[in-house]
């Protein structure tokens, strides 16, 4: 298909020849499912739009009573440089710097995961105690939703690096765990993407 | 349902099957339950029997349920659909003998056949299994089967993904097949609209069935739309450059593209509805800030898409069909991949006029009338399309032909209906009455129906090594097409009458012949049904007289006719390399098509994997589970599905290894079959001296 | 930064220059956030303040395609990945946008109907 069959930025070089010619259609086929995954996010980004507003509120607290933007900044922080780690992982797969760094790399983009995670239910909880709970009003089932599958998302990609790990120590990085390390960098920067509009969309364009 | 729920055994007890209603109360409606429970529980034990005496598990069990083949996959998703087509005929039978009894009068309101309450669950369970269990798998199991061969491929490229999407839409479907015997279906439709379908209207496990069946198969589909797409960007023989893709292709691709966008919406709706009955989310509580009309918002953006998925692969079934039989070039390919493209982006943009009727104002409806009309455009152009391939070609009236031409009859009606309805303010009118039901079978029947069993008949002798019987196919397509007319063009008529859709009675004398008429009209899709079914075992018995080892009979021009039929596991001796469109018919123009390779190597082809059987059995234990509440079997079902994938993740898979030995001494051997068997000029087509080897010197396409 | 790796490269370099990519890519995001969060905590009118936190969103999600996503239109695979982003991203405005159109619609029916002073609801004039 394509003239130079390699795979861009997340790419892993000509020396890895036969993992580039599956990484190809494997991280393409991964796109299309994220594409689809995305569909899901925008549905429901839409719906929390079409649910803000007094009526969806039903005398319910709303976005003044409940967000923190602290918070929200902390767990931004948290995700930019969990994103911005991955590109030690992808780095250290390309230029095969050796297991123990990539393996390194990957702890970090969990730890920075799992801080974000920390900081997200931490404000669910609170959000419950002030009667903030998804069975109040319209407008909190679709943020809870929302917000709640991202941070699912997060929950499974912090599952997926710890089983890439075991991979790693089991079987080394041959050519289907470096295809699978592209495809978890994918998954892991999208999540960046979608939480740019949550937290721009859903808490600071509310707050205005 | 008592009002505890156990710990162990969640909302079960005795009271949830139709034989203990039966118990209690007897009429023809619990009569009309428990025999189809009995039905489906004595094809069970039978099945069972016929298997265990017949020794077919391990055969089973090793060439098919654990095959990652798409061909056998294909086969597998047909078979099934099958099977559940046989239920929705039934249902859709006893629906219609129901109407024609339905007549109620002021002093005694209901009548008929069944009650009101099992009335609901069967247009429910009907439409259910006839769009999600019936037109999906049939049409993904045909794109399945066909798509690699066309495109020059071994395999999908997810070989294994494949498997469980086919695991995924069996385990929905057996939650169907299940609540025939354990409690009830929902009542709310096949579109399952809250706030009826709510926790305070449905409290029971009949919308929690509906959900979880559409939940599971639903990302079944999704993951198939998915590999679709990446199979027919990435897997084509070399050469085979999007351009000269067989139009089946172009449309599998438009259904991939459908597939990936329209059913995350469905997952979405079904996932906000079963929070707010599972969890008390608000969703859709209009007292508490939700909005219901953004189900039918969120529905119907998957469910018009939904739509065009059912039709596409048929039009592309009707692209190959017309060529072949009538022996000429398609025409107008461009513009047949062009129409099917602008189909595929239109359809996500038309899904309000499903609901035109639910209080937004003019101007939305107008917006979305119009793309309703826009999207009728490039339907025109392929049925012209379509007409002009036949035009001075030498058709021969084979079955699926007799299906080609009662779609362009009855597609065309349907469609015109489609446009008056696309008109808001005649809409107001006739929404949700029969006239509507009309409509929609109009187009579902001839379009899907008739595509599909086309298909089946056209494709086949590829899958099985002998055609089927051409009398018997004309006969089911001939039933089907006179079931269609009786059945429905009533409905058209009761519709303006006034007949609501869905109702289980009405008072109203002068329906009555109608639906006496619609009535015998069922009668004929039942005798369609059977002889269907004969059509399939008659050309069994008679699979030695209908055998073609030759592979090409009907003297096609795509590379699938280039094959043994049945085709073996690896499809392909060496890859092709395709130089023009219609490769396989410009190697018959050239002479001499059945040149054997220069060279054969190893083949690798996937290994099998329990993995989907696997998958399939952890997601109907989990949707089981949740219907019935039994809480601790359903967390286990969740954790079973990402630990069997993590655990296949962590092995090593080696693939298995076809030796070119192998490969070059069955090859070898299906050559000079070829050699051997004399030609087959287009009067014998039906006859016994159709053995898969056509007359070249006829070849015009 | 973003040209695809023909691996003709010297690795060393290669290295250095994607790890500047990274950097650069992490420094714009940081400033884009910040400067999000500093429009939220400003005196400017809401409608200022949220095309700037719109803006700053649509520049992010562009710079994080571009320097850890890598895609790009300079052919190839990477290629091939954006025209899909970019072909979902359409599907997903119709689709978005049409839910915003209908439901605001009814919304803005429903509130008319309950939220006026006005004895008789008044159809709505556009």
């Amino acid at each position: 298909m394509s003239e130079n069959g390699l795979y861009p930025g997340l790419n892993l070089g000509e020396a890895h020849d036969d993992a580039h010619l599956q990484a190809e259609s494997t991280v393409f086929g991964f796109w299309v499912f994220l594409m689809s995954d995305l569909i899901i996010f925008g549905i429901l980004f839409a719906s929390y739009a079409s649910y803000l507003d007094p009526i969806g509120l039903a005398g319910g607290p709303g976005p003044q009573d409940l967000f923190d933007v602290k918070s929200v900044a902390i767990q931004t922080a948290f995700l930019l440089f969990g994103g911005v780690a991955y590109g030690g992982v992808s780095l250290s797969v390309k230029y095969e710097q050796g297991r123990a760094k990539l393996i390194l790399w990957l702890l970090i983009c969990a730890v920075l995961g799992a801080g974000f995670l920390f900081f997200e239910i931490k404000d669910f909880i609170s959000q419950a105690g002030e009667g903030g709970t998804p069975q109040v009003s319209g407008w909190l089932s679709s943020y809870w939703l929302l917000v709640g599958l991202h941070g699912f998302h997060v929950f499974s990609g912090i599952l997926w690096i710890i089983a890439m790990i075991g991979q790693i120590s089991t079987r080394g990085v041959d050519d289907v765990v470096k295809v699978r390390l592209s495809m978890l960098g994918v998954f892991w920067h999208f999540l960046d993407l979608i939480w740019v509009g949550i937290f721009s969309f859903v808490f600071l364009a509310t707050l205005t | 349902m008592s009002g505890e729920t156990s710990p162990i055994v969640g909302n079960l007890d005795w009271n949830v099957t139709p034989y203990t209603d039966l118990l209690k109360h007897v009429d023809s409606s619990t009569i009309v339950g428990a025999g189809a429970a009995s039905v489906l529980v004595l094809g069970a034990i039978a099945g069972l029997v016929l298997f265990t005496y017949m020794r077919w598990w391990g055969p089973l069990y090793r060439n098919w349920l654990t095959s990652p083949d798409a061909k056998k996959i294909g086969i597998m998703y047909i078979a099934l659909a099958l099977v559940m087509l046989a239920r929705g005929i039934i249902e859709g039978f006893v629906m219609r003998a129901h109407q024609a009894m339905a007549l109620g009068t002021l002093a005694q309101k209901e009548s008929g056949l069944v009650a009101p309450d099992h009335f609901a669950q069967l247009f429910s369970t009907h439409g259910t299994i006839m769009i999600f269990f019936v037109a999906m798998p049939l049409l993904i199991g045909l794109i399945n089967f066909v798509l690699p061969q066309q495109l020059g491929a071994r395999d999908m490229a997810f070989p294994v993904l494949n498997q469980v999407s086919l695991g995924l839409t069996a385990a929905g479907a057996g939650l169907i097949m299940i609540s025939l015997l354990v409690g009830q279906f929902g009542t709310g439709g096949w579109t399952m609209y809250p706030p009826y379908t709510g926790k305070i209207f449905s409290p029971g496990e009949g919308v929690d069935y509906w959900l979880w069946a559409i939940l599971i198969s639903g990302m079944g589909s999704t993951l198939t739309g998915m590999n679709f797409a990446v199979t027919i960007f990435k897997e084509r023989a070399p050469g085979m450059h999007l351009m000269r893709m067989p139009l089946f292709c172009w449309t599998s691709l438009c259904v991939a593209i459908m597939l990936i966008y329209a059913m995350p919406a469905l997952t979405v709706s079904s996932v906000m509805l079963a929070l707010d009955r599972y969890a008390d989310f608000h969703f859709f509580t209009n007292a508490a800030g939700g909005n219901m009309m953004n189900y039918a918002n969120i529905f119907w953006m998957f469910g018009h898409p939904e739509v065009y998925i059912l039709i596409l692969p048929a039009f592309g079934v009707f692209s190959e069909i017309s060529s072949t039989y009538s022996g000429k070039r398609l025409y107008g390919y461009t513009s047949l991949v062009i129409a099917s493209m602008s189909i595929a982006v239109i359809s996500f943009t038309v899904w309000l006029h499903h609901f035109f009727t639910m209080g937004q104002s003019a101007g939305v409806n107008i917006a979305f009338g119009i793309a309703t009309m826009i999207i009728g455009i490039p339907t025109g152009v392929k049925i012209y399309d379509w007409m002009a391939t036949l035009w001075r070609g030498r058709v021969r009236i084979t079955a699926p032909i007799v299906y080609l031409t009662g779609f362009f009859l009855l597609f065309v009606i349907g469609g015109l209906s489609g446009i008056i309805l696309a008109n808001p303010s005649i809409d107001y009118q006739v929404h949700n009455s029969t006239f509507l039901v009309a409509h929609f079978h109009n187009v579902i029947i001839p379009g899907v129906l008739y595509g599909m069993l086309a298909g089946i008949h056209y494709w086949f002798p590829k899958a099985f090594g002998f055609r089927l019987s051409e009398t018997w196919g004309r006969r089911t397509a001939l039933l089907f097409v006179g079931g269609f007319i009786f059945t429905f063009m009533p409905l058209y008529v009761l519709g303006l009458m006034g007949m609501p859709r869905r109702s289980p009675t009405f008072q109203n004398p002068d329906f009555m012949p109608w639906m006496y008429i619609a009535a015998f009209g069922g009668v004929l899709m039942l005798c369609a049904l059977a002889s269907l079914c004969w059509t399939f075992w008659t050309s069994y018995r008679n699979r030695r007289a209908l055998a073609v080892p030759g592979g090409d009979p009907w003297n096609g021009s795509t590379l699938e006719w280039s094959t043994p039929a049945p085709v073996p596991e690896w499809t392909f001796p060496c890859i092709p390399r395709v130089k023009a469109r219609e490769d396989w018919g410009e190697t018959k123009r050239r002479g001499d098509p059945w040149r054997s390779p220069e060279t054969y190597t190893d083949i690798e082809m996937p290994a099998n994997t329990a993995h989907g059987l696997l998958i399939a059995g952890a997601s109907f234990t989990l949707g089981f589970a949740m219907v019935w509440h039994i809480w601790w079997l359903a967390i286990l079902g969740v954790l079973a599905i990402p630990g069997l994938v993590v655990l296949r993740g962590m092995r090593v898979i080696e693939p298995n290894i076809i030796p070119a030995a192998q490969v070059e001494e069955e090859d070898r051997r299906f050559r000079q079959q070829v050699a051997s068997l004399p030609p087959a000029t287009r009067a014998d087509e039906e006859t016994e001296r159709n053995r898969g080897v056509p007359d070249l010197s006829e070849f015009a396409g | 930064m973003t040209k695809p790796n023909t691996g003709e490269l010297n690795p060393q370099e290669s290295a250095a220059s994607e790890i500047k990519s990274y950097a650069t890519g992490f420094i714009v995001s940081l400033l884009l956030t910040v400067g999000a969060f500093a429009a939220l905590l400003s005196d400017l009118p809401s409608t200022w303040k949220i095309v700037l936190i719109c803006v700053a969103a649509l520049l992010q999600i562009i710079v994080h395609m571009r320097n850890f996503l890598h895609l790009s239109f300079s052919g190839g695979q990477s290629r091939e990945d954006l025209l899909l982003v970019l072909f979902s991203v359409c599907l997903l405005a119709i689709m978005a946008g049409g839910t915003w159109y209908i439901m605001s619609d009814l919304g803005g029916r429903m509130h008319q109907a309950s939220g006026s002073d006005a004895a008789m609801p008044e159809a709505p004039t556009r």
